[in-house]
């Protein structure tokens, strides 16, 4: 059967900011976020791992807000700004939320990480100074198999003081 | 030398990778030209396959191939056996029946593979899947373990007599001669249920068929990337150097990725050769739920024989175990339950018999612990209903039967997973016991605060439970490693990570060795280009075989880099020492030598070397152990129960681990708190529910609960070192520890807590509906 | 899954048979538009679209009528299957009179899902076949008064 007009999905010309940089292009409807990022623009950090909204290994920052981009189709975010892992930091500039989560060993396999350190930056603006149980219930829309959790907290827990002692120096 | 890194909690090599996104997962490849495969799979359990129709999803734009089993022609052949059932073993029946690619005739289990649609992209290639008409005949399902074994029970596999798939009988001492001697004999029965091991990463494998240079590689979430390779070529008619199988980063393993090959391993690296076009396969996680293999189900009919002051005098263990459609994994995870259900006690007389059965459920394969937990969980729930029988302390009926540490190494005799004999190589194990004793404050507990709670209403529990934990099994592992030009140093080796922080772990092992610094150590683990002697990463047995490996060879590639060092500085070898990088003389430290300069060295461009010469600071080993490791631990913890919600709060959770020498106790202490928290998921949350049709019934992170940040509590985590006399690393492993003893302390904590009801538990996972339901039986007598 | 209920009609117990045993005005009483064709004496296929939850999809099968005694009982046996997964159901249906222009229906069944359908949507089919069974019974009451004039 030749493609014709008809079996062809119509296109949406997409425009939006990704880490900062503006992308175009045309693409189905149908297009999930996650699939977008992940193979479209090649921002692999972003992870896929139950398809429905339960683990947050998916979470992309919208606007600065955390977001679940296997639940949400990439012409959603049309005109929007979105922040997946790989625009938090770099390998020798890690944002603070990464390298407390290397001190604190806070990854095993790192599948989940990604969308764990999504989801703690922006809690963290919110809860500069939590409790053990404000992390673990902000937490727990994260599934995470390694861990146990326990050095994940510690993680954030180590984030907050870092970051809480950073903004307390003087600028120079 | 100086000891200075083993057992630094060193931080991770791998780290910055995985926290910004750069890490390469398998669906992280991206090749051009790339297509994408979907599978259809059979929603019914059992039934015979009449036809497929797939013509109009060839017909779909997009769509480049569909294939079923007849399209596979010659080719079609069932999986290769994973394990053979133990040779050493008198008594086996084993009825090999392996996976298939495609089901070919009769479809045994829910979600087993029909065909495959191979298409521009994924989004088509599922369209196409649903396009394909199914016709087949559906037949009564084979569910429940012993229903499966009566006369009458349909069948799974027609050629067989019955869904018997393996027997095997082992026995130490006289069981019944200790029974006439006991003062007390109880009989229990206990059942074990299905969880999955749930990685957060699900299946997936990218083939890519190079026709000019005849060559395939594969990205595949595999533990095991060289028995893939090596089946791979023998499969297509290749020659093994003609395969390479990457395992890169793997989002957790946990056992279920051992399991080779998988109907979409045969399938993919096939079509793509076929198609001459690379393809990629990732599994969602519905198919994750029941076409990846699964662990647990066992039926126990135990009995055991004490004397009054609580000894045992011996143990009988008739159980079923249920391997689910196939068998391609063996007996290893009714071996690891035979030889667990004797947890750390010194038992002479016990006798054990399992038949395997087959059912129309996803196939069994070890999941992180294998066997271990329903073992431990046998021999606790008999030792805590034979305490409360006899009046005795949970903990003193515990430290009147443990292997006392004179007795080591105490040989059990019968067989375990790998074919050896069962011998505990060494142990500590009472001291353990009171460490985590200490740790918990169980005589406070016990005496003061258990009470007071008691008086205000509170329903408080404790539970300790120790266990052992065979590790670090054969057959071997390799590794080879360098001295680069740079000065840096490049280790391969064959088995696959996935989490364990063997990037790190392994370069502590060389950085001693070699005096240089753990982040100038480069890994590469699970490249078959790389390396290709190995097995695989299970069994707990990375640290112990591969890190033995790694050790031999970074002590060979030492002795190369002080031979050479000693000529080039005129210096006799024993004066030598290396740090920072160089070989220097011990009291003359600025008459050195870089290792920059010394791999240079033995690696002339130009000149003669004397005949025989290797060039390189380079060195291949091998480390296989005679028999495994044997690790011991208790978990012990304090637990609330609210009497009418059966939610539990987990107050306390100590754990005291002893794995021989600890290689850098951070990550040591992460592998702890990850295997408690599946521990836990198996203990009071995670089940997998089929109905009486095969049906799975929870296949979504929606109904399958795995515990999330605020069920886990904060894990205590103590050590003792008992070094393994087995390898010269000490260590033994500890992958599964975490998990074993957990199902155990759950029920012995909750009946605790729950003393008013007189509750005994004889069933795991439970959950707070299965307790509820378990206390209100009991209350209606 | 087991199935029982019952359900008392505002109508005569020949009417109710008749429309019972018109499997055209039964699809126009459940939800999700069915649509019905005769295929034999007592044979029928169709098509129905069905929402459990996250899964939604159309299901094509084929229902037969056995075991009737008009015009009191009979057994509905139902095979449908979809791209999410399979529904099996067999029910018998059982009405006596219970006064005057009253009618009790007695129903039992055993319902059987498979594939897509079932391990995710398990959790929400018992609740949405029920939803459906009551939508279609009170719709069927009311094409029953409508029929029997109202009474």
């Amino acid at each position: 059967m030749a493609i014709t007009e008809s079996t062809m999905p119509k296109l949406f010309d997409l425009a939006l900011t990704v880490n900062g940089t503006l992308r175009e292009q045309a693409v189905e409807p149908r297009l999930l976020l996650s699939d977008f990022l992940r193979h479209d623009l090649g921002l692999t950090g972003t992870h896929v791992a139950c398809e429905h909204g339960v683990c947050g290994a998916c979470t992309v920052l919208l606007d600065g807000e955390p977001v679940r981009s296997c639940l949400i189709f990439a012409v959603q975010a049309h005109g929007h700004s979105v922040t997946t892992v790989e625009g938090l930091g770099a390998v020798d500039r890690l944002h603070p939320v990464q390298e407390a989560f290397r001190q604190a060993h806070g990854v095993q396999c790192g599948f989940c990480t990604p969308g764990i350190l999504t989801s703690v930056v922006p809690f963290l603006a919110d809860h500069p100074d939590p409790s053990e149980e404000e992390i673990r219930e902000a937490l727990s829309g994260n599934l995470c198999r390694c861990t146990g959790y326990q050095h994940i907290v510690d993680a954030v827990k180590l984030a907050a003081q870092a970051m809480k002692a950073a903004n307390e120096q003087p600028a120079r | 030398m100086t000891k200075t890194l083993i057992g630094q909690r060193v931080l991770r090599n791998e780290d910055a990778r995985l926290l910004t996104g750069l890490a390469q997962f398998v669906d992280d490849v991206e090749i051009p030209g790339l297509l994408h495969a979907a599978f259809l799979r059979s929603d019914h359990a059992h039934a015979r396959l009449v036809g497929l129709d797939v013509s109009a999803a060839r017909q779909r734009p997009g769509v480049i191939a569909v294939f079923t089993a007849e399209d596979m022609g010659a080719d079609w052949a069932p999986g290769p056996p994973l394990v053979s059932p133990p040779p050493t073993a008198k008594d086996v029946t084993f009825h090999s029946r392996r996976q298939v690619p495609l089901v070919k005739d009769k479809i045994r289990h829910a979600g087993e593979a029909l065909a495959v649609v191979i298409a521009e992209n994924r989004y088509i290639a599922e369209d196409a899947v649903e396009d394909i008409l199914v016709d087949l005949e559906p037949l009564e399902a084979v569910v429940d373990l012993e229903d499966a074994m009566r006369p009458d029970s349909p069948r799974v596999h027609d050629d067989l007599e019955s869904n018997l798939a393996a027997h095997l009988f082992q026995k130490k001492g006289d069981y019944d001669a200790a029974r006439q001697q006991a003062d007390l004999v109880l009989r229990r029965r206990i059942l074990i249920d299905r969880g999955a091991a749930a990685a957060m990463e699900n299946r997936g494998i990218v083939a890519d068929w190079d026709e000019k240079s005849q060559h395939l590689t594969i990205w595949d979430t595999t533990q095991a990337p060289i028995p893939i390779r090596n089946g791979t070529a023998a499969r297509l008619g290749l020659s093994e150097n003609q395969v390479r199988v990457i395992a890169p980063f793997i989002g957790g393993g946990f056992g279920p990725k051992m399991m080779m090959f998988y109907p979409e391993e045969l399938v993919i690296p096939w079509a793509a050769k076929k198609l001459k076009r690379p393809i990629k396969w990732i599994e969602d996680r519905r198919e994750n739920f029941y076409a990846t293999t699964q662990e647990r189900g066992q039926v126990h009919d135990v009995e055991i024989a004490l004397s009054k002051d609580g000894r045992i005098l011996g143990l009988k263990d008739i159980f079923l175990h249920d391997t689910g459609a196939y068998d391609p994994y063996g007996l290893t995870i009714p071996l690891n339950t035979q030889c667990h259900a004797l947890g750390g006690y010194d038992i002479q007389n016990f006798t054990t018999e399992v038949s395997v059965v087959f059912t129309n459920k996803t196939l069994v394969t070890p999941v992180r612990g294998a066997g271990r937990p329903q073992g431990i969980f046998v021999i606790e729930r008999m030792l805590d209903a034979a305490a409360r029988e006899l009046g005795l302390d949970p903990v003193e009926i515990r430290r009147r039967n443990l292997i006392p540490p004179t007795a080591f190494p105490y040989e059990h005799g019968i067989i375990d997973q790998a074919f050896a004999p069962l011998i505990l190589d060494s142990g500590n194990y009472w001291p353990v016991m009171e460490k985590a004793l200490e740790m918990i404050g169980y005589a406070t507990f016990v005496r003061d605060e258990q009470p007071r709670l008691r008086k205000a209403g509170k329903h408080v529990g404790i539970g300790i439970a120790p266990f052992v934990e065979s590790t670090g099994v054969g057959p071997y592992e390799g590794a080879r490693v360098t001295v680069e030009a740079s000065g840096k140093v490049f280790v391969a080796t064959g088995v696959g990570t996935q989490g364990q922080g063997h990037f790190t772990t392994f370069a502590q092992v060389v950085a001693e060795q070699l005096g240089v610094e753990v982040s100038d150590v480069r890994l590469v683990s699970g490249d078959t280009a790389e390396f290709h002697w190995g097995t695989g990463t299970f069994a707990s047995r990375g640290a112990v075989v591969a890190g033995n490996a790694i050790h031999a060879a970074a002590s060979i590639v030492r002795r190369k880099v002080l031979e050479l060092a000693s000529k080039h500085l005129e210096t006799p070898e024993d004066e030598l020492e290396l740090e920072g990088g160089r070989v220097r003389v011990a009291d003359i430290p600025n008459r050195s030598i870089s290792l920059a300069e010394l791999a240079n060295l033995a690696n002339p461009l130009r000149g003669a070397v004397e005949p025989g010469t290797e060039p390189g600071l380079e060195a291949t080993a091998y480390f296989g152990p005679r028999y495994g490791a044997t690790a011991f631990g208790v978990h012990a913890m304090i637990i609330e129960i609210d009497p009418e919600t059966m939610m539990i709060e987990i107050k306390r959770y100590v754990t005291v681990e002893d794995c021989g020498t600890v290689l850098n106790p951070l990550i040591l202490e992460g592998q702890i708190h990850g295997g408690v928290s599946l521990g836990i998921g198996n203990a009071y949350y995670e089940k997998l529910h089929y109905d009486e049709n095969g049906q799975l019934l929870n296949a979504s992170f929606a109904d399958y609960l795995i515990p999330s940040a605020t069920e886990m509590p904060r894990i205590e985590v103590g050590h003792m070192e008992t070094r393994s006399p087995l390898n010269e690393l000490g260590t033994k492993g500890v992958g599964e520890a975490g998990t074993i003893p957990v199902p155990a302390l759950f029920a012995q904590a909750i009946e605790n807590a729950l003393a008013d009801r007189q509750l005994e538990i004889l069933e795991s996972p439970l959950s707070p509906n299965r307790l509820y339901e378990l206390t209100s039986r009991k209350e209606a007598g | 899954m087991k199935i029982e209920g019952q359900y008392t009609f505002d109508g005569p117990r020949p009417i109710l048979w008749e429309l019972v045993r018109d499997p055209q005005v039964l699809a126009t009483c459940l939800p999700g538009s069915p649509s019905v064709r005769k295929t034999g004496e007592h044979e029928y296929e169709g098509e129905i679209a069905i929402r459990v939850g996250p899964i939604s999809g159309a299901f094509a099968g084929q229902l037969s009528v056995t075991n009737e005694v008009p015009p009191a009982s009979c057994t509905l046996t139902v095979e449908g299957k979809g791209k999410v997964g399979f529904v099996k159901g067999v029910g018998n249906i059982d009405m006596t009179d219970q006064g005057p222009g009253k009618t009790l229906m007695k129903y039992t069944g055993e319902v059987q899902i498979g594939g897509k359908v079932a391990s995710v949507g398990q959790r929400l089919f018992d609740s949405v076949s029920r939803g459906m069974i009551d939508q279609a019974l009170g719709k069927l009451n009311e094409t029953l008064q409508a029929r029997s004039g109202g009474r």
